[in-house]
């Protein structure tokens, strides 16, 4: 078995078990610490809404608070953007997803692709001297952040390496860059990765619970 | 202003020795570290849970957090308040608690007395911090289940468990009891006050606190005069007058059970359907959101405070105020417990409407308006005194940016604070209460009906 035949195999099938069992486990596992009913009277019943309305409201911080946080907000919106585009527009990879879900949809081109990689990593970088350079988020940084910001960036990087056919033969770039997806997908979710999936439930409840008190949150 | 400057520099002067009463638990540090940890665990729910496992690391909560902005300091970055919760999730409650074991070590004792002034001294559990968090994570309300663990652990700033301790034991605060709350009264009384204590039945129950009793009079003065004026069927009750509720600032659940239950217990015997909290922020929520889940069952009277019931007032035509002109050039200060808490936002506006006069809004305001600072038993505190000024500039600054001569509240800890804070930085703004303005603004004729 050569080393791309392990990566897109059985690497990769692990990879995916463990993504989606650990996913499984850390979300309902959180869900089902004891939860108890509020006795108090509401201000409002319609706690649903301020959920849904919070899930939404936080994709952009209120303007009270924009002086001091828009520059790490817009950095944090370029990498995501970035990612999403290289993740599920680039061609490649809409066949790959194709393949395991059997859905597909249109791709943009591979120079945008590139560019959105590029794009990516600089801001990944920006985001990563940001946080070793401002002491408040120094202090509350841990191993996972790290992990977490390397195990993104590493299969963007060798993507775009296979891609321009940079780095070694081709088989094995694109190999290593399979291989730090399967890494990427192991560690999501046992990391912050994971909050790929938590904002909506965060979000939600805060604002539901505040919407209760009649605050719009 | 109508607070007594004389009275209130004696009280300031007594706030450092207010520590010299307590009594620590006498507990050894494998009991204090097992008896933190049992109540984080048993007060952490799924809400939380999800909380503790969103955190990304952004710092974007620094940002809202007035002990952070005052002074710079990483250490006051909010969601570090909770790290000591957070490692007692992972390692006990967490779905990876397997995992998080391998490399989180346990919670020690002196980790526990460094945490003291984190989530005493630099937390108003405020609640700013949460309005910013891209992830939407409840902060202020882990800070306070930190707290009820340290209470339980003994580790507590001294004036708050000295007050705590009163409280439970002699259901007083600052030697003012029911009997020295029924000679305050009588007193009124005797001055020609219309104030009804202990009757037997009463639509309404009032509620006060010792702060009223012995520095803000003329906030019950004026309750008593905006009640009668409205022909409204009230009473004070010697046996649930006091709304400060010191278990819920302390973290003290007994304490705050006890100090709830006598209110109820005194809303039930007079047959009250409504009870009015006075201007005091903590005790609102204490009373609105907390003291049912604690009965064990919903309260069978609405639960008011004292700027709310005036704001339904005056929307609903029932109050008619003379205007106090527009001379008056004030802006408002929104406790955070009564506001981004409660949802008791709009009432006061109405009422400062009402009033006619000047009305300025502060830049952020609100729900997101700036904690003064003193919240939560912080204004007791002498530990926190200077980074409680520094947190207080903030409001020095949002208030001189109106251009407003006078900041009015609804909260008598803001107040408190505010005092105390001008008075240390020699700032000559006027600090006015909502309900005292109400009375001064009080039409002569009664209104016929209600
Ligand atoms: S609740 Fe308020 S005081 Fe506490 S950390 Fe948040 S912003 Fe700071
Ligand atoms: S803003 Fe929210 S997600 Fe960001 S560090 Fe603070 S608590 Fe964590």
């Amino acid at each position: 078995m050569t080393l791309l035949d392990f990566a897109r195999g059985p690497a990769l099938e692990w990879a995916l078990i463990i993504f989606v069992a650990g996913s499984l486990w850390r979300l309902v596992g959180a869900w089902l610490v004891r939860r108890e009913a509020d006795l108090s009277a509401p201000r409002s019943e319609s706690t649903a809404a301020g959920g849904v309305r919070t899930v939404f409201s936080r994709f952009w911080p209120r303007k009270e608070f924009q002086s001091k946080t828009v520059y790490a907000w817009v950095l944090a919106y370029v990498m995501h953007i970035g990612l999403a585009i290289v993740v599920f527009l680039f061609t490649p990879h809409i066949l790959f997803i194709e393949g395991l879900l059997g859905i597909s949809w249109p791709g943009v081109s591979n120079d945008f692709v590139m560019f959105a990689g590029a794009v990516t990593i600089a801001s990944m970088v920006a985001l990563l001297v940001r946080r070793l350079t401002t002491p408040y988020l120094k202090a509350i940084s841990n191993v996972d952040d790290y992990i977490s910001w390397l195990l993104t960036l590493l299969p963007v990087v060798t993507g775009m390496m296979a891609y321009a056919h940079i780095g070694g033969p081709y088989p094995t770039v694109l190999a290593l860059h399979i291989l730090s997806v399967d890494l990427m997908l192991v560690w999501f979710p046992f990391g912050k990765l994971f909050h790929a999936i938590l904002w909506v439930p965060s979000r939600a409840q805060l604002g539901a619970a505040m919407q209760r008190r009649g605050v719009k949150a | 202003m109508t607070v007594n400057m004389e009275m209130f520099k004696q009280f300031a002067e007594m706030l450092p020795r207010l520590g010299d009463n307590a009594q620590p638990p006498q507990m050894t540090d494998a009991e204090r570290v097992s008896t933190a940890k049992e109540t984080f665990i048993r007060k952490l729910n799924g809400r939380m849970a999800i909380d503790l496992e969103s955190c990304i690391h952004c710092g974007h909560c620094a940002s809202a957090c007035h002990y952070f902005v005052g002074t710079d300091d990483p250490k006051y970055v909010p969601i570090r308040k909770l790290d000591l919760l957070k490692r007692v999730y992972r390692r006990e409650l967490s779905p990876l608690r397997w995992l998080h074991r391998l490399y989180t070590h346990d919670i020690t004792v002196k980790e526990l007395q460094e945490c003291q002034e984190l989530v005493y001294d630099s937390c108003t559990e405020c609640g700013r911090c949460s309005m910013v968090c891209p992830m939407g994570i409840n902060i202020a309300g882990m800070v306070n289940v930190m707290r009820q663990g340290m209470a339980n652990a003994g580790m507590i700033p001294a004036e708050l468990m000295a007050m705590e301790q009163e409280q439970g034991g002699h259901e007083s605060l600052f030697g003012v009891g029911p009997e020295q709350m029924k000679g305050a009264i009588m007193k009124l009384q005797e001055s020609g006050l219309d104030i009804p204590l202990d009757k037997e039945k009463a639509d309404i129950l009032i509620t006060t606190s010792v702060i009223d009793i012995l520095l803000f009079t003329d906030g019950l003065i004026a309750t008593a005069r905006i009640m009668n004026h409205l022909g409204l069927d009230w009473t004070l009750r010697s046996d649930g007058y006091e709304a400060a509720n010191f278990g819920l600032l302390s973290g003290y659940e007994r304490v705050q059970k006890a100090a709830s239950e006598r209110i109820i217990a005194a809303a039930n015997a007079c047959g009250a359907k409504t009870v009015i909290i006075p201007e005091c922020g903590h005790a609102y929520p204490s009373m609105r959101w907390e003291a049912a889940n604690e009965h064990g069952g919903p309260l069978p009277f609405e639960v008011l405070a004292i700027s709310e019931f005036l704001g339904r007032e005056v929307k609903s035509g029932r109050l008619k105020l003379n205007a106090l002109g527009r001379s008056r050039k004030v802006t408002f200060h929104d406790p955070c417990k009564l506001a981004r808490h409660s949802g008791t936002i709009e009432e006061p506006r109405w009422v400062l409407d009402a009033l006619g006069v000047d009305f300025r809004e502060v830049e952020s305001s609100k729900e997101l308006n700036w904690c003064c600072g003193g919240g939560a038993g912080v204004f007791l505190i002498n530990s926190a005194a200077d980074l409680r000024q520094k947190a207080f500039q903030i409001k020095i600054n949002q208030v001189e940016k109106t251009g407003a001569d006078s900041v009015v509240t609804a909260c008598g800890s803001c107040r408190l604070n505010f005092l105390n804070g001008a008075m240390r930085s020699g700032w000559d703004k006027g600090i006015e209460s909502l309900v005292e303005l109400v009375a001064e603004a009080l039409p002569e004729q009664q209104p016929t009906t209600h």
